[in-house]
């Protein structure tokens, strides 16, 4: 099998992509076609042409979750990203930085308590 | 068949911290209310800024959903008018008044499945519009953003049954936007204290939501909208009020003002105010 592209537009099923929802749909496939490239040794495109408007919610659930699922080098391996606006190639970066964080930091609440009472105080 | 008549006076009612204020009080006054005449009169009232109709839609509409009668009385004539152009007089069985001025955003309310009814209201009400003033690509892209990641906010952590309310108004001379979004869920207070260890007063809740990696979903990623919509208005020059529970939390030039309000609002508001003018230096971080 060669690569595999997954067009955003086409899972959602239109250029707004802002429902935590929608991204759902997506991470469904990617999920699928990661697995299966991890196994064969391919790449996964996933395709934002078309697209008109993101939100982190969506990206949140499209490929943050990705990270609890994947190793970060698994997906840089197997994951290719294209046709994305500049803007939203900075705002996918920060979805990425913050899925890493929370995946990283199961006792995130205790620290960020301590922060808040901190600066209460 | 109803029991009795209850009768609250509402002063003039400004998207700040005492329209926020009087409108919890309100809430927290009616919150048991059922099969009762309530009559809400605005005698006392010269002013009622129209996006906050999706705060007061949202607790009249609760409180028809325990089948209370819910009226509006003496209603000025400038007041009427701001509440007919929005639409929001329909639900009390008034006429829609044609809006000459162009100004309104109307006023409507969601259900949690509803995302895209809401892109498409989105779409009619501030995108397809000549009254709308032309805005950079960028500061529109930014706004419809933020605007998609305060009603994500309410779908994704209200749990409301009661819907989600919209409203809006276009300032031309201040040359502003504002859009507000109201929901009847259990609150950010109780969101976070359901969903993480921490023992927060409602003021705390709300800043504590508004920081980046704080979130309360337990399986997937999240806590970025509300850090977005931050930063966005830092730079915009545009404001965020946020409402729930007896907390009230303000973002205006890059300040933050916290305090609590004197009474419950059962549920949280998100108002964001955008500087539309803000065209040839308009430069986000994520752009910079």
């Amino acid at each position: 099998m060669s690569n595999l592209t997954i067009s955003v537009f086409e899972a959602v099923g239109g250029g707004l992509c802002v429902a935590s929802g929608d991204g759902e749909k997506v991470y469904k496939r990617l999920s699928k076609a990661l697995t299966k490239a991890l196994e064969d040794g391919h790449q996964v495109v996933i395709s934002f042409r078309n697209v008109e408007l993101l939100t982190s919610a969506f990206l949140n659930s499209a490929i943050g979750q990705l990270y609890g699922q994947y190793s970060e080098a698994d997906i840089r391996r197997a994951l290719q990203v294209k046709d994305l606006q500049e803007e939203d190639i900075r705002l996918l970066k920060r979805v990425v930085e913050n899925a890493k964080f929370y995946y990283e930091n199961p006792q995130r609440y205790n620290r960020t308590h301590k922060q808040v009472r901190e600066e209460y105080s | 068949m109803y029991n009795e008549s209850m009768e609250f006076l509402l002063p003039s009612i400004r998207h700040d911290f005492t329209g926020f204020n009087a409108l919890a009080n309100l809430c927290q006054q009616t919150k048991h209310c059922s099969f009762e005449d309530i009559k809400i009169d605005l005698q006392s009232a010269d002013w009622f800024d129209a996006d906050m109709c999706a705060v007061l839609g949202a607790i009249c509409h609760r409180l028809s959903e325990e089948v209370n009668n819910v009226s509006l009385l003496n209603l000025s004539p400038k007041i009427s008018g701001v509440l007919s152009r929005n639409g929001f007089l329909r639900h009390f069985g008034k006429e829609k008044v044609a809006d000459q001025f162009g100004t309104a955003i109307a006023y409507r309310r969601f259900q949690t499945a509803d995302e895209g009814l809401f892109a498409r209201y989105v779409e009619e009400e501030l995108v397809d519009r000549d009254e709308i003033p032309q805005m950079s690509k960028k500061l529109a892209a930014r706004f419809m953003q933020s605007i998609y990641e305060i009603f994500n906010n309410a779908v994704l952590h209200s749990r409301t049954e009661h819907g989600i309310f919209s409203c809006g108004q276009f300032y031309p001379t201040r040359k502003r936007i504002s859009f507000l979004v109201a929901d009847l869920g259990i609150g950010i207070h109780q969101c976070v204290r359901e969903n993480t260890d921490l023992r927060l007063s409602p003021v705390e809740a709300i800043d504590w939501a508004t920081k980046e990696h704080n979130t309360t979903k337990a399986s997937t990623p999240g806590g970025l909208g509300l850090p977005l919509l931050t930063e966005f208005a830092d730079l915009n020059g545009g404001k965020i009020r946020i409402v729930s529970d007896s907390g009230y939390w303000a973002r205006v030039g890059k300040k933050t003002f916290a305090r609590p309000l004197n009474a419950v609002f059962s549920g949280a508001v998100v108002y964001l105010e955008i500087n539309t003018e803000d065209n040839s230096k308009y430069v986000l971080e994520s752009e910079g």
